[in-house]
């Protein structure tokens, strides 16, 4: 026999191969011996659930913020929207005189924004929700009108008369898209008016008292123009352009 | 856990063939092969769970296993180089008779004259010639040096030479 022979049958011991059977048991055999995953006892001996009590009151904090996070996009109607309006009152209660009433301007084009929302969805039921609340903030936006000092709360008053004109942009474009009136500001667009005419007035003596360049003295010409016209926010336009400097 | 069962799973279906094979051209029973097989992946779970990543070759370890198991064998029960009347071949059925009668008698040979071997000799052949195992591989398994396992194949393969001659 050669040796390549040989090795060719000795390579035919490779056949000698195990019963599958028993192969199979085997391994069964090796691992049945192990006890069941003790993946509670695991859980138990951690360290998170050793403080388990301490920890209950952080998850309920970190729960009811994330609720308060999620309930920000929510729309009047939505079961969540209480959460959203819980943050607003609380904004709005911290804010006095001209403040609070830009507040209230500022959630009243929220309400705007989100009528805007629903109006391209299916969530018409929402719709008298969301006006009712618009009129609710234009009502308490109204009544601190009346609160606001002309003489002493001029920054306020520029920001809220900026928060109005944001609100006419908006209430536009959902009245366009809703294709009917959108709450009822008469009262508040009165108020605001008259509001308006103060401001104007006020400033336009402060200016004149002062010295002015000649572009200066143009740009408070055109604004006793507009105010002499009734135009009282054109007025506070060119107003707001001067007193910025002075 | 599950992890290292999943592993060693692997590790069992690689080589229990292998080692089963090892044991009964050692022992020439299949009861005892059967055994002393389970004895040696049993011993390699209980291992691989308490040194886990620190045994660098498994294979190696489960050989050495074999080995010793296979030496406390033959001390208990005194069967070294007997072969047992169930030590029967396990033959491929899809050959037809004839060379199912032939392969049937070459293999008896060669097993009879591997019975006849010394132990050193028969181990380095069934590695290397059965299992594919490298020189170097060997020379890890046994602790000896490479030029030497190849020296050793060389005489094992003569001496099984001889042995068959004289089947």
């Amino acid at each position: 026999m050669t040796e390549k022979d040989l090795i060719q049958n000795l390579k035919g011991l490779r056949q000698e191969k195990p019963n599958q059977e028993w192969v199979s048991l085997t391994r069964q055999r090796i691992f049945s011996q192990e006890p069941e995953e003790q993946k509670m006892d695991f859980v138990l001996f951690t360290p998170f659930f050793r403080y388990k009590l301490a920890m209950a009151p952080v998850i309920a904090v970190l729960t009811i913020i994330g609720l308060f996070g999620f309930a920000q996009n929510t729309t009047p109607g939505n079961f969540f929207f209480q959460f959203k309006k819980v943050t607003e009152t609380a904004q709005v209660s911290l804010s006095s005189g001209a403040e609070k009433s830009s507040a209230y301007v500022r959630l009243a084009n929220k309400r705007l924004e989100e009528l805007n929302q629903i109006a391209g969805t299916s969530q018409v039921q929402n719709l008298s929700q969301t006006i009712k609340e618009f009129q609710t903030n234009i009502t308490e936006a109204t009544k601190n009108l009346s609160a606001m000092d002309v003489n002493a709360d001029s920054d306020a008053i520029k920001e809220f008369v900026a928060e109005t004109r944001k609100l006419e942009e908006n209430r536009l474009k959902v009245e366009t898209v809703l294709g009917a009136k959108v709450g009822d500001t008469q009262e508040f667009e009165s108020a605001l008016l008259q509001l308006e005419k103060q401001m104007a007035e006020y400033l336009i003596i402060d200016l004149d008292s002062r010295t002015l360049s000649e572009g200066d003295q143009t740009l408070l010409t055109e604004a006793k123009t507009y105010f002499e016209a009734g135009d009282y926010s054109q007025s506070l336009e060119k107003i707001w352009l001067l007193s910025n400097k002075y | 856990m599950a992890n290292l069962r999943k592993t060693y799973g692997k590790i069992y279906d690689q080589y229990v063939d292998k080692i089963y094979r090892f044991v009964i051209l050692k022992v020439k029973s299949q009861e005892a092969a059967q055994d002393l097989t389970s004895e040696v992946f049993i011993r390699g779970w209980e291992a691989m769970k308490t040194k886990g990543s620190k045994i660098d070759n498994m294979q190696a370890f489960l050989y050495q296993v074999a080995r010793n198991l296979v030496v406390d064998h033959y001390r208990d029960t005194a069967k070294a180089q007997l072969v047992s009347v169930d030590f029967a071949p396990v033959i491929d059925h899809s050959l037809n008779l004839e060379e199912r009668a032939v392969l049937k008698s070459d293999m008896d040979q060669v097993k009879t004259a591997m019975a006849s071997l010394k132990d050193e000799y028969r181990e380095v052949l069934v590695w290397y010639y059965l299992d594919e195992l490298s020189a170097p591989e060997i020379a890890k398994l046994t602790g000896k040096e490479e030029g030497n396992i190849r020296v050793l194949i060389h005489r094992a393969l003569q001496a099984l030479k001889e042995e068959m001659g004289e089947v």
